[in-house]
């Protein structure tokens, strides 16, 4: 056997991809050749290294949602899962805190509606529930609305500044349908609900963190919005400014 | 899509999601370029899923996973094929036994040597001795024969002794 045919047949036999004839001729030559000897034991001292210092890595959890999302994104769920899963998730929630008399007498108006907008949200995030007209383009998005809701949302494209819109959704928050708008950061999903000012729910400019998720509310002249992500609130509020600026109301 | 496609696309692609962040991770070199990657190559994996007709789901995955990021790195205008020849003139002259010094180096030698290593020596290496696949799911994942899998890990090797400073010895 030739040292200069040796490299990857020592490769092999280290990685246990030789059958045993050929393992037994390299093992033999290994044993009268010093300097395909030492080739071998680099190969293994290599491995070593390899071990301790490049791991596999585990994706993280942002990942893992964000894929969960754009896999569920493309997807029209059928309406008879979405009420099983909305149930589903409103129960957790209600769960979660306590039964709904507590929010109703304890907490304020302000507060239940931070937990249905932080459910609805949470809901979202859920496979299947992302959008129900998924679409970059805010001339697809905002039609969509039409014969859905009695009012006409804003929808603006924030691609250029980061904030690419993703698509639309229907949402039931506060006791009537509200618009969703749905927008991207990175992995990060930030849902936008709102509604004409005056014509639902109503509570007071809000800036709150809850299960590590972030809400900004505020009142404008003509829509009352909710915005809510994990993302980190500067740049959450950027986003809000771009909105604000698109809207023509007043910031929070 | 069907609802119960995709929930079948779900249960074979999602447990491959570590692996496929290590993959990408790995090639790409940056946290974010790889979720980026790892994104679109389960999205492309979703609309190529009535394709798949059972198999190796783990190979299936990395080797779209493996596509995209080579997609992206062109996209992104790096060359595939990239070596720094200074590496070789930094390399150490040293008495100690090769072996010896191979194991003694240190996470970030370790980093870079790989980090250094040409886009298509890498993915053999990260896939065999980081993600520990055979070299028959190798040479699914990289589209190349077994032969090809054999002769570049070797390739891969020798190139990663010299970036961590043990000059070839051999001949």
């Amino acid at each position: 056997m030739r040292c200069a045919d040796m490299e990857a047949r020592i490769g092999a036999l280290a990685d246990g991809e030789l059958v045993e004839a050929a393992a037994r001729d390299v093992e033999e030559h290994l044993r009268s050749c010093p300097t395909c000897r030492a080739a071998h034991e680099r190969v293994l001292a290599l491995r070593t290294a390899l071990e301790q210092h490049a791991p596999p890595l585990a994706a993280p959890d942002r990942l893992r949602a964000a894929v969960r999302a754009r896999i569920e994104a493309p997807a029209v769920p059928a309406r008879r899962a979405v009420a099983w899963r909305w149930l589903a998730a409103a129960a957790a929630l209600v769960a979660a805190i306590g039964g709904p008399w507590e929010v109703a007498t304890t907490w304020g108006v302000g507060r239940a509606l931070a937990d249905q907008v932080l459910a609805t949200h949470v809901r979202s995030l859920m496979p299947g529930h992302l959008t129900d007209v998924a679409s970059t383009d805010q001339h697809t998005v905002k039609p969509w609305f039409n014969g859905r809701l009695d009012y006409s949302p804003p929808v603006s494209d924030f691609a250029g500044r980061g904030f690419p819109l993703i698509g639309g959704r229907l949402d039931y928050v506060g006791g009537r349908p509200a618009a969703a708008l749905v927008y991207g950061r990175r992995q990060h999903v930030i849902n936008v609900l709102l509604w004409p000012t005056g014509t639902g729910p109503a509570a007071g400019p809000a800036a709150l963190t809850r299960q590590g998720y972030h809400l900004l509310h505020w009142v404008g002249p003509q829509f009352t919005y909710w915005v809510v992500s994990d993302l980190a609130a500067p740049e959450l509020r950027q986003f809000v400014d771009l909105l604000q600026q698109a809207d023509g109301a007043t910031p929070p | 899509m069907e609802r119960d496609q995709i929930d079948r696309f779900e249960v074979v692609a999602l447990p491959h999601l570590d692996a496929a962040y290590t993959l990408a991770r790995y090639l790409m070199r940056d946290d974010a370029a790889a979720e980026d990657v790892v994104q679109e190559a389960f999205l492309r994996a979703l609309r190529y899923f009535d394709r798949y007709r059972g198999g190796d789901a783990r190979a299936w995955i990395l080797a779209i996973v493996r596509n995209t990021s080579h997609t992206w790195r062109k996209r992104q205008g790096r060359p595939v094929v990239e070596f720094d020849e200074r590496v070789h003139s930094d390399a150490v002259e040293t008495q100690t036994p090769e072996a010896a010094l191979l194991r003694a180096a240190d996470r970030d030698m370790v980093r870079r040597a790989l980090d250094q290593l040409p886009l298509d020596q890498r993915e053999v290496i990260v896939l065999r001795e980081i993600q520990g696949l055979s070299y028959k799911e190798i040479a699914a994942v990289a589209g190349t024969p077994i032969g090809t899998v054999m002769s570049r890990l070797a390739r891969a090797r020798q190139r990663l002794e010299q970036l961590l400073g043990v000059a070839a010895g051999k001949e």
